[in-house]
């Protein structure tokens, strides 16, 4: 169950910072010449809205009180401050890239290896049953 | 499937499905009923039931409804890549392992665990792309697309989403004579990278374990839910289509040639049953002439190129009957499940408004780059295709029925190009594989490579004939020989002595003997009885053990009967 939270808790970062950027032309990952971008003034005010916190954390599948939604939303909203200086770079003489990217791919053979300390992974299982993991059943709201 | 239905009405009561169990035990009455345009349907009324006679009588009013409609039917595509590993990770894959067992921290999507790309993958989407004439990206990247669902242990499924490996394209096909024939074009919009979600079972109170097809949120609430994740991360090739088709049969047929040429490009076995090609289609309706779109349906859960047809064509009735009948508003946008059993597509779940996957670009995967020279390479190592193979086929002078026999099997076709480059004929050679030898394969189950007849011992048996060494029921006999035990032509007749008896003095011979030793027969021939000559002439055959050249046999036998001598 510890690990399940633990992803819960990295995707929640994820797309708190990821979702509010919307449909936006999504900045963070045009960075290739990220040192040019650190020059530019840190208190750049964000045009970006801060995320309706509540309906953040429904996308994300956890439930938070209202105390902690009151905890959170000004932390939230610093991060989106912090993606939203991004906005101010001047891109005009960047050639747009898909990705900040490392030189070179990073391929792997065809080649199958089996993974060898099988019983720790289903050790680390919250709830197994010989063969299968046994799961939630649904986790959309639909 | 009928444990689904069942389930369906323990969760959702509020909804249409008891309406369907009552039509389905009134469907005789309903259907006797249905010219009456005052009867209230419900878009689970007219579904056709099982008797005979009422859905032949149904199928002709709805064929009458149904001309007035277009439909308009895209298909989405996932094709399972016969890699010998995992997208992401080298966990060996193959269909049929025991429940969880092909895993590793990747395909779980334990934290910390990064994905590599398995370079097969890109191999085999630049070969899929290239045959479906695509326009490649030589830079794309992969994408996460969110969503929660059991099956899916990362919590997003790595995808492509606005930059595909692919795009454009279309599949060019020939509709089989018995559903009119016909060449069709239908466009591809793209083909994307991506990984499979785990396999999700349902257990009920007995030991059996269903699989529950990906978003079922209507089977039942009250069995157990387990996960079988050796498929999550298994790399799948996504096709999208242009919504170019208008009938199920168009549809059937765009979903074959795509098996044919993934199998022909060696990039995954196509087994429909195992899902390794499994086909979502969407279809609308509007009044012909009508430019805009009617409301699109999905429908899942079609396991077969004929329910493929079956379906799409039983939904577009559905939709044409309740646009006739003035309650249009009653299409919405839902995916159905097929259910093959009762011949007809349910609703599964109603959509409401499009899903937010929020797709952001996948951080642990670097971009996907092809060079031209790649891309060139695997270009020129394309095996000759499908349609090309058909086109040349049809170049030679065979029917279109042979051509699409022949090129159906990449590996029967193969067989057949070995056979002419052993010098046979054409048209005998396509004969010859396309009865003998294929009902040969039908009776003993077996493929065109475990036959044991050679494609170079055919072509020497189709010689034979041609030449006259050998008659053609003896050539009938020699293949069943060669097909169940190989060996060469030459030798088989040899060891038989089987070679043809062309001597008109020796078959002469033996037409005297058998017409002395059959003088009353002779009598009875000559005062009239003229069909005694296939008498005479079986009799000569045997005497020949069956080496006779009948048309000489006969041109003699006859001067014979009617001669002197």
């Amino acid at each position: 169950m510890g690990s399940r939270a633990l992803l819960m808790l990295t995707n929640f970062n994820f797309k708190a910072t990821v979702s509010s950027f919307g449909s936006a032309s999504n900045p963070f990952f045009l960075i290739k010449n990220n040192l040019r971008i650190r020059n530019f003034s840190t208190k750049t005010r964000s045009s970006l809205q801060p995320p309706d916190l509540p309906g953040l954390a429904e996308t994300a599948r956890i439930s938070l009180a209202p105390n902690e939604v009151e905890e959170f939303a000004p932390k939230i909203g610093q991060v989106i401050d912090w993606f939203g200086q991004l906005q101010a770079v001047d891109l005009d003489n960047v050639e747009p890239a898909i990705r900040a990217d490392t030189e070179g791919d990073n391929l792997r053979e065809d080649v199958p290896q089996t993974f060898e300390n099988k019983e720790a992974l289903i050790a680390s299982v919250p709830s197994y049953e010989e063969p299968y993991i046994k799961v939630p059943k649904v986790l959309n709201k639909e | 499937m009928a444990s689904t239905l069942f389930r369906t009405i323990q969760i959702h009561p509020f909804l249409l499905y008891p309406t369907a169990l009552f039509s389905r035990r009134n469907g005789v009455l309903y259907c006797t009923m249905k010219s009456s345009q005052t009867q209230t349907a419900t878009q689970e009324k007219q579904q056709p039931p099982k008797v005979k006679v009422p859905q032949h009588a149904l199928k002709k009013t709805v064929d009458k409804i149904t001309r007035d409609y277009e439909a308009i039917i895209g298909i989405e595509t996932h094709v399972q890549l016969s890699t010998l590993t995992k997208a992401f990770c080298s966990c060996p894959y193959n269909y049929g392992s025991q429940p969880n067992t092909n895993i590793c921290p990747i395909c779980m999507g334990l934290p910390g665990a990064l994905p590599v790309l398995n370079s097969k993958v890109i191999e085999f989407a630049v070969k899929l792309g290239l045959a479906l004439n695509c326009k490649l990206s030589l830079n794309s990247k992969f994408d996460r697309k969110q969503y929660f669902y059991p099956d899916l242990p990362k919590g997003y499924q790595i995808s492509q989403f606005d930059i595909p490996i692919a795009t454009g394209g279309y599949v060019d096909l020939d509709l089989p004579l018995e559903f009119g024939g016909g060449h069709r074009k239908f466009g591809t919009t793209r083909v994307h990278m991506e990984e499979d979600a785990g396999k999700l079972l349902h257990s009920g109170n007995g030991d059996y374990s269903q699989e529950i097809t990906s978003l079922t949120s209507i089977y039942s609430y009250f069995s157990k839910h387990t996960v079988d994740l050796n498929r999550a991360g298994v790399p799948l090739l996504e096709i999208v289509s242009e919504p170019d088709m208008r009938t199920g049969i168009e549809a059937a047929e765009y979903a074959a040639e795509l098996q044919r040429v993934v199998r022909y490009l060696g990039i995954s076995n196509g087994n429909m049953q195992e899902g390794s090609l499994r086909c979502d289609v969407n279809v609308s309706i509007r009044p012909v002439g009508q430019s805009e779109f009617g409301t699109k349906v999905e429908i899942k859960n079609l396991n077969s190129f004929s329910s493929i047809n079956r379906a799409i064509d039983f939904e577009i009735s559905r939709q044409a009957l309740l646009h006739s009948q003035g309650q249009s508003d009653q299409i919405v946008q839902e995916t159905r499940l097929w259910e093959e059993g009762a011949q007809k597509t349910v609703t599964m779940r109603k959509k409401e408004g499009l899903s937010d996957y929020r797709y952001f670009p996948e951080p642990d995967l670097p971009e996907v780059i092809l060079t031209q020279e790649y891309v060139d390479s695997i270009s020129n190592s394309l095996p000759e295709l499908p349609e090309a193979k058909r086109r040349r086929y049809e170049k030679m002078g065979l029917s279109m029925q042979d051509v699409l026999f022949l090129a159906n099997d990449m590996n029967v076709a193969e067989y057949f190009d070995e056979t002419l480059s052993s010098g046979a004929d054409i048209k005998l050679a396509a004969n010859w594989i396309m009865g003998d030898i294929a009902a040969y394969m039908k009776n003993e189950k077996l493929s065109i490579n475990d036959i044991k007849l050679t494609p170079q011992e055919l072509a020497e048996l189709i010689a034979s004939i041609k030449s006259g060494t050998i008659s053609g029921k003896i050539g009938k006999e020699i293949l069943s020989e060669l097909l169940a035990k190989g060996g060469t032509v030459k030798g088989l007749i040899e060891e038989k002595d089987l070679i043809q008896i062309a001597d008109p003095v020796e078959i002469g011979k033996m037409i005297d003997k058998v017409i002395s030793e059959n003088p009353k027969q002779l009598e009875q021939y000559r005062s009239g009885k003229t069909k005694l000559q296939g008498f005479f002439a079986g009799q000569v055959m045997k005497l020949s053990k069956g080496k006779a050249n009948p048309g000489l046999l006969n041109k003699i036998l006859l001067e014979k009967l009617n001669g002197q001598s």
